[in-house]
Formats: structure tokens, sequence, C-alpha cells
């Protein structure tokens, strides 16, 4: 027994001792490191005058190809060396914004949506005041909407403007000679030369909820060409989608796409419905823009047998382009280098910075800063996104020009897109969803 | 009174004062900022409006629903294949060990990692499952896809994780009974029938006892393997409290979501210890 007892103290001191050994080596290989990067930093110093780390979070499912190549010459231009920090995206990524933020641990350069989910992050607490930079007046109106908060500009765009709408492979169009739709009915008559060919004439991507939103979201043009004032409405809790005509036809339009949809889209996600649309599996996937970028990683030059047309409308004049405001680049404001952040923030979105990014990764959609889109840029941006940005047939989603976005609104889309509800109880239930996010927002809603 | 008494009070201080500080001091400001709109920063009083709001929305109280079909199923199919299996394991086979490790296997891996390979295995056109059932000519299932079946396919992976722990806690149960009682039962002609219903069943009642509550409080607070199965979906098909609570936590709300927990406190201890009660009532020495 009292052997026993000495081998277990023997073995636990033994533990300790290793813990500490790891402890104390895990220790010094971050000084070697330390080091290391005092020695690079002692570089930029002489080329620049001075040394400045900046850290940036930034979510999984950005491309980091681009920001690398930005963040490499920002070290080089401007000295400044920025460590990245990978969040998830989605609900998760939400919750870690939130938390750092509240708990004052957010990095020095936050990157996260524009829009509705801005205002939910109470921005005027945390964020760098940029409506005096002096690249705030290079931005168009929809970005500065977009990422300002009670008319003060907290971010600089991260990236290029996109899109939602449906995206179609040109080679089943030609296949059964069909044209590129310019009403709502067209469009499913379209739907259903496709399905009686046995194609599956709409890709569903529904295993991730938050695709089955685009449809509804990317509606909303149409919405304001029946109903201009929709968002003011909506925002002061006089108007409501169960009881707007054309609020509730948003709804209607995503139910009606219910008996198109490949045969396994409750489990099909992103990824599988980029791979479905490139190789011909389906005809139209309902989709925001960046699904280009996602098929140009893993297709190459093969994205050009995509194209694009908006979510069409009930007459021609109502077909036009629903689009996304970009992410943005926010500083924390609470920390001694607000100046270094700033001046990160504004080389970012010049000309050089832009550059490099889309050297790397393409953009889904033009610039809010007028930044020429480059001549590689894939066809359904330059051609078939750009007529819409020329013919002035353009308007924001709903989510940049309402601080109201229900957090229901993936599920409450599955829910309907998989004809559990009717379009009329699928609006109600989110007008009553958005009522949790006014009280959160203090509105005065009944 | 007290001449029995060795130690001090004083003793119980640490354990009280951690008890205070991370249980009881937390409940009672979660009591408070469940009535509240609540941004970290700032709050607004609101009453009992949140707890309104959760009774009221579908989106909200299909949760409890859900939640009570789960853990009273998993619970349930717990207890009852567990014992079938710690009874076969208990008796004289001869591989038995490696039997009782490999029913103990599903418990080894992480319940995310479970999760997304059922997912996998449930995919309605690349899942095995369904290409095993057409194989055999059958027609698939949408196992996650169907509203009205995606509950049951997550409790069913539940169910082959959570097994192996009953089965453990049932054969500890049954090793524990004294063999006499067999001898004494086979010698006046008890059939093997007879020998479980009137002496298995009876003494591992304890055993039984510790599953039943384990399982049932274990499924009342279920939210890893479903949020790693369906996230909730399709639509609110799937969402339990838990996945609710944390739902309205990520949308920010914090008033709402710390109702949310109250509420799944209420209902785990208005539930949990009756039943308790019941239970040990029946237990007999």
């Amino acid at each position: 027994m009292k052997f026993r007892k000495v081998t277990a103290l023997l073995l636990a001191a033994a533990l300790a001792a290793g813990s500490l050994a790891g402890c104390g080596s895990g220790k010094s290989a971050e000084d070697d490191s330390a080091e290391a990067k005092k020695v690079e930093n002692e570089v930029n110093k002489t080329a620049s005058g001075e040394e400045v780390t900046l850290t940036m979070l930034i979510d999984n499912g950005t491309e980091p190809d681009g920001y690398e190549a930005v963040l490499a010459l920002a070290e080089e231009k401007l000295g400044i060396h920025v460590d990245v920090e990978i969040r998830p995206g989605g609900d998760e990524g939400d919750n870690i914004v939130k938390t750092r933020l509240a708990s004052g641990d957010m990095a020095d350069l936050c990157i996260y949506n524009s829009g509705s989910l801005l205002s939910a992050l109470n921005p005027s607490e945390y964020f760098i005041d940029m409506t005096d930079s002096s690249v705030a007046s290079t931005f168009d109106e929809a970005f500065t909407k977009a990422a300002s908060v009670d008319g003060v500009l907290y971010g600089v765009p991260f990236g290029s403007s996109s899109a939602g709408g449906v995206m179609y492979n040109k080679e089943v169009y030609e296949k059964y000679n069909l044209e590129v739709p310019e009403t709502w009915d067209e469009f499913i008559a379209n739907c259903d030369v496709l399905k009686e060919a046995g194609e599956n004439a709409l890709i569903g991507s529904f295993g991730e909820s938050w695709t089955a939103q685009v449809p509804y979201l990317a509606d909303n043009f149409a919405v304001l060409q029946k109903e201009p004032d929709f968002p003011e409405g909506f925002t002061a809790g006089t108007k409501k989608y169960a009881t707007s005509e054309a609020g509730l036809r948003s709804w209607q339009k995503l139910a009606a796409t219910t008996p198109y949809y490949n045969k396994d889209y409750l489990a099909t996600n992103y990824n599988d419905a980029c791979d479905m649309l490139v190789n011909g599996e389906g005809a139209h996937y309902i989709m925001l823009t960046m699904a280009l970028r996602n098929i140009y990683s893993l297709y190459g030059d093969e994205v050009n047998k995509i194209g694009f047309f908006p979510i069409p409308g009930d007459t021609p004049e109502e077909t036009g382009l629903t689009v996304w405001a970009a992410g943005a680049i926010y500083g924390n404001k609470n920390t001694d280098k607000v100046d270094d952040i700033k001046r990160f923030m504004e080389f970012w979105v010049s000309d050089e910075a832009i550059d490099a990014y889309v050297e790397k990764v393409l953009p889904d959609g033009p610039y809010h800063n007028g930044y020429q889109l480059p001549d590689t840029a894939y066809d359904a941006v330059k051609v078939d996104m750009q007529k819409y940005f020329d013919e002035g047939k353009t308007a924001l989603a709903l989510e940049f020009l309402t601080p109201v976005k229900g957090a229901n609104c993936p599920a409450i889309c599955q829910e309907l897109g998989s004809g559990q509800t009717t379009p009329e109880e699928a609006a109600a239930a989110y007008d009553e969803d958005c009522k949790k996010q006014a009280v959160q927002l203090g509105l005065d809603w009944k | 009174m007290n001449k029995k008494k060795i130690y001090s009070t004083w003793f119980l201080a640490p354990a009280m004062l951690i008890f205070l500080i991370f249980f009881i001091i937390p409940m009672i400001t979660s009591l408070f900022f469940s009535m509240t709109v609540w941004d970290f920063k700032n709050f607004t009083f609101v009453g009992l409006d949140n707890f309104k709001m959760f009774f009221s929305e579908r989106s909200l109280n299909i949760g409890i629903k859900n939640t009570l079909i789960y853990a009273v199923l998993t619970s349930g199919l717990k207890v009852i294949l567990a014992f079938l299996i710690a009874v076969f394991l208990s008796s004289a086979i001869r591989t038995k060990n490696i039997i009782r490790s490999i029913v103990f296997f599903p418990n080894l891996v992480s319940t995310i990692a479970i999760g997304i390979t059922f997912t996998a295995f449930m995919h309605p056109s690349k899942g095995i499952f369904n290409k095993v059932i057409e194989f055999f000519g059958g027609t698939g299932i949408d196992w996650l896809g169907n509203i009205n079946l995606a509950l049951f396919s997550v409790i069913a992976t539940d169910v082959w994780k959570g097994v192996s722990i009953a089965t453990v806690i049932y054969v500890a149960g049954i090793a524990s009974i004294d063999k006499t009682f067999y001898e004494a039962a086979s010698i006046d002609g008890a059939s093997g029938w007879q020998r479980l219903k009137s002496i298995t069943i009876p003494l591992c009642r304890p055993a039984m006892n510790s599953v039943i509550i384990l399982s049932f409080i274990g499924g009342m607070r279920s939210f890893d393997l479903i949020w790693a199965m369906t996230g909730g979906g399709p639509g609110f098909a799937t969402d339990v409290m838990a996945s609710i609570v944390y739902k309205q936590y990520a949308a920010g709300f914090y008033g709402l979501s710390t109702a949310g927990n109250v509420i799944m406190f209420v209902l785990i201890a208005v539930l949990a210890f009756p039943l308790q009660k019941f239970l040990l009532s029946k237990e007999v020495d």
C-alpha cells in the first residue's frame, strides 16, 4: 500500500514537472518568434521610420489570398504588420464578435457585415468614427448608408458590392433554347420546360439554412418598385409583410420555387450547389454573386459558363438588381493605435491595395468607390450585372435600408421553401420575428 | 445536541462560498435579466414580456414540445435497450469483454463528430443508409429533411450514442446482485424469465433509476447533437429549448435568451425532482 502511495506521488510529481516543462518550452518558443518579429520589424523601422502591429478579426468564409496580398503590401508601404485572427461565420461568428466587443477584447480591425447587422452591434461604443476621414467622400451613397448608424460612418468597404439573383448555366439554356426571362411568369415557364425534360430546374441548398433566404431577400427591387416607402414604414412598424401586397409577393415567389428544386435540396449545402451549377446538374441557382468567387476558385475559367439575371418582377419594369453593399472593416476605437488603424483603413481602399486584392480574388460586383473593374472580371459581373448598374435599375437589399432584420429569417424561409407553411403564414411569422429585433433596438412597435 | 460534532461549521465555508459565487449569484442575476431587454451595457426592465413572447410565439414555444418529446423518447429507449444489452452482456458469453468495449465505443467519440457523421449517413441521395435501403429494393427516406421524421432521426442517433453509458450503469447494477439469489431460485425451479422478472429487475432498480434520471435530464438540455445535425431545421422542426436559447443569444436578444434559460431550468426542476422522488419511493432494499 505504502509502495503504491509513493508511486502515485512520484507520478504526480512527474506529471507536474512535465507540464511545467511544457509551459516553459512553449514560452521560450514564443520568445523566439517574438524575437524574430522584432528583427523583422526593425527592418521595417529602417524603411518607414516606425513599427506597428495590428490585429484583424475576419471570418473563415473569406478567401485569404486576397487580403493576404493586401496585408503584405501594407507591411511594405505603411510599415504596419497585421496579425490575422480567424473566426467562424454565421451565428457563431456573430456571437464571437458581440462577445468580444462587450468584453473589450476586440481586435484592432474587425471585418463584419454592414447594414442591419452593424446597427445591432451598438457601433458608437466601439468603432472609430470615419465620417471625416479623407476617403469617406469617395464612397457611393449605398455604402455610406449601409456602414453608417445615426449618420456616423464607421467602416470602409472590405471588398466590392455584390448582388442577389438567379445564376444560370448558359450551356443548359442553349441546350433547351431558353431565353433569359424578363418577368416572373417567363422564369417559371423556363423552369417548367426544364422540369419536364427531367432536369433540376432550380438548385436548392437548404442544407445550409442561410441560403434559403436569398430568393426572398433578392426580391427587394420589385418590392421597392411597388412600394418605394416600404423600408421606412417597416422600420417605423407601420408596414408589415403580411399586410403589404408588394411584401407578400416576395414570399409567394419563394413558395412558388418549391416544386422545381433538386430532390435532395434539404440536405444539399452551398458548396455542393455551386458544383451542381457549374457542372450543369441544375439550371438555376438563386444566390448571391459571391458564389462566382467560389466557383472560380474551384473551376477557374469555367466560371464564365455561368450567367446572371435578377429575380424577375411581375413586369419587365419591376425587374431590377437587388444589391448587397460590401462588408466593412471597422476600427476599434478603444485602443491606443487609433491613428495607425485609420491609416490602414484608408490604405485599404486605395487603388493600389484594391489592385493587389483583385489580382488574387476577382470582384463579385462593382466597387463602392468607383474603382474600374478589371478586364478579367467574370462575364456575369462585367456584362450581366453591369447592365443594370448602367441603366440605374438597382436597389439595396432591405437589410441595408432598415436596421430591423429578423434573426429567424433563414429558418422561416427554409420552412416556407420546404412547403411546411403558406406564404401568408411565413410573412406573418417574419413580422412577428422582426418584433424581437425592434424591441432590442428600442423601436416603438406596438 | 451537538456533542457528536467534531468539525466546525466553518469547514463548510469554502464550499459554500464557491457555491454562492458561481451558482446562487448568477442564478439571481439571470432571474433579473430575464425580465429585461439587455445588450450587455444597458438594460430596460420589461417585466414578464420576455416570458409572454416565449410562450406566445410559435418559433419559441415549439421548443418546449420538442424538448419533452426528445427527453421522454431518448430516456425511455435508453432505459429499455440498455437493460436488454446489459442482461445479455452479464450472461455467460465468451466474448463478453470485447462486446462490452464495442458497446462503449460510441461514447468515446465527440458528439459533434457523431452528428456530422450521421448527417452524412442520412443524406437523402448519397447517404449510406439510403444506399443500403435502395440496394434491397426499397425507396430512400429523407431522414433529416422530412419534418415529421427529422426529430426522430436525431433521437435515434442520440440513443445510439447514449445507450453505452446506461449499459455500463446497468452492468454494474446487475453484477452487484448476490449470486445466491439466482442459486436459490434455480433450486426452486425458476425459469430464466422468472429469474429476470423477480430477481434481476427489482434488484437493479437503483441502477435503473440512475439511468432514467440521468438520461431524462440529459435529454431535456440536449443541444450539441441537434445543433450538429439539423441546426433546429428544417424550419423549426427539430428546435429544442437549448437550441432556441442559443439562437436568441446569437441574435443578440440577451434578455430573451436568459428568459429561455429560466424556463428551461424551471421545466427541468418541475419534472426531474418529482420524478426522482417517485422513483426512489419505488426502490426496494
